[in-house]
């Protein structure tokens, strides 16, 4: 457990990450953003002093890579305590049709399902940047040019993951990471592309970027059928009498709105209402809960686990 | 400091650095980020630290989530964005209250504390 005291900021957030090993990842992720601010803070107030002799006093002021940890971990446990007996009781136990209609005031539901139509765009735009760098990548590959193209395609490959986890956490309100990942000290363009090839993070990121074209084209029409289909139901019936009246003319002509033999009948418009109403209500549950998945998704395949 | 005094100078430090940090909040007009806050206790407290500068920043962050504080994100040149902090009007309202308990606490505990200093 004891190691060496950290000589560089580097060092001290490496053991800080490792300290905090197993702990929510939000709050790795604090963590570590509030030490560097502290750290580098404190290493340019001191102008005379060289990096390292800084950070040998830090265990005294800021604290050693294991107490801090440690302070955010009990903070983390007393404040998730605290705050549990604050939250409303009658939220615990809502009926059923509550719990079901209530997803029309969670915003999330409908980020989600803005997330679903944008996907097919996304999709598009990520399948196609896969498939030409990747293709481009292994044509070149037998000129020099081909190498740093390489690096650059997957640079930007890792920019784009990032933005797309920066738009799921707006989407579901998941955290996710908001800083790309150090690359680390740098090196030759060799190494670099020889760690990026033994990256099991760079496989995973071109395969979620070519998984979101198909996954796109069923987001999209799942979302576009539900839409579409729920407000026609809903409105059939309005449309029918409305149409009854002759309220509904193009070019003088009346509509001819279908099911007739369903709607004709008030029962069966009320049928038609509430089924309207139910794919409508359904569609944003699935969309709330896909937003959930996809976050899963993207925190396995683009995420580095660990960091 | 040995073992003993270590960890009861801890189990203190659990509620009054929230205390603290309100109250040092309380008294500045201007927002503070984390560093600045870490260094004005430092400051205040010559000799030997009652608490580590990095157990302040879970703190903030713990009374940010309860919106007792509130923060905003703010550019800097020298390292990573600073967040900086500003007491809300719910955390004055709990300042008031806690420091009335702190206050009964503090009486209550030197009436026994008189005989005990030598």
């Amino acid at each position: 457990m004891t190691r060496a005291a950290p000589r560089s900021i580097e060092d001290y957030l490496n053991q800080l990450r490792d300290a905090l090993q197993g702990a929510d990842p939000a709050l790795i992720q604090d963590a570590l953003y509030d030490a560097e601010e502290y750290l580098r803070a404190e290493v340019a107030s001191h102008s005379g002093k060289s990096e390292a002799d800084v950070l040998e006093l830090i265990a005294s002021t800021y604290g050693a890579p294991e107490e801090v940890a440690a302070a955010y971990k009990d903070t983390e446990a007393k404040v998730s305590a605290a705050l549990r007996p604050m939250e409303p009781k009658s939220a615990q136990s809502p009926s059923a049709i509550r719990r079901f209609f209530g997803i029309y005031s969670d915003p999330r539901a409908y980020t989600s399902l803005f997330y679903m139509l944008l996907t097919l765009a996304t999709g598009i735009v990520y399948f196609v940047f896969v498939v030409t760098g990747l293709s481009l990548s292994a044509g070149l590959a037998v000129l020099i040019v081909g190498f740093p193209f390489f690096l650059a395609f997957i640079g930007i490959a890792r920019v784009i993951s990032l933005g797309e986890g920066r738009l799921l956490e707006a989407v579901t309100g998941e955290r996710m990471p908001r800083r790309p990942v150090h690359p680390g000290a740098p090196t030759g363009l060799w190494s670099r592309i020889i760690d990026m090839l033994k990256d099991a993070r760079t496989w995973t990121t071109l395969a979620y970027l070519l998984l979101m074209l198909p996954l796109g084209i069923i987001y999209f029409t799942v979302a576009v059928v539900g839409v579409s289909l729920s407000f026609a139901l809903i409105a059939a019936p309005l449309a029918t009498i409305a149409d009854r009246f002759g309220w509904l003319t193009l070019d003088g002509r009346g509509f001819d709105i279908q099911p007739a033999w369903l709607l004709d009948s008030p029962l069966g418009s009320i049928f038609a209402v509430a089924l309207g109403v139910l794919i409508l209500t359904s569609l944003m549950h699935g969309a709330r809960g896909l937003g959930r998945a996809q976050v899963a998704l993207a925190r396995g395949l683009l995420v580095k686990p660990g960091r | 400091m040995d073992d003993h005094a270590r960890k009861f100078q801890k189990d203190l430090n659990a509620g009054l650095v929230a205390l603290v940090l309100l109250a040092v909040l309380d008294q500045t007009p201007e927002d503070l980020y984390g560093y600045e806050i870490a260094k004005r206790l430092q400051k205040a407290n010559e000799g030997e630290a009652l608490f580590k500068e990095g157990t302040v920043y879970p703190v903030l962050r713990a009374l940010s989530a309860n919106g007792l504080l509130t923060s905003r994100i703010v550019p800097s040149y020298a390292g990573p964005p600073r967040r900086y902090y500003r007491i809300t009007e719910e955390g004055r309202a709990v300042l008031q209250s806690w420091s009335g308990i702190w206050r009964q606490t503090r009486n209550f505990v030197d009436r026994f504390m008189e005989g005990v200093d030598r």
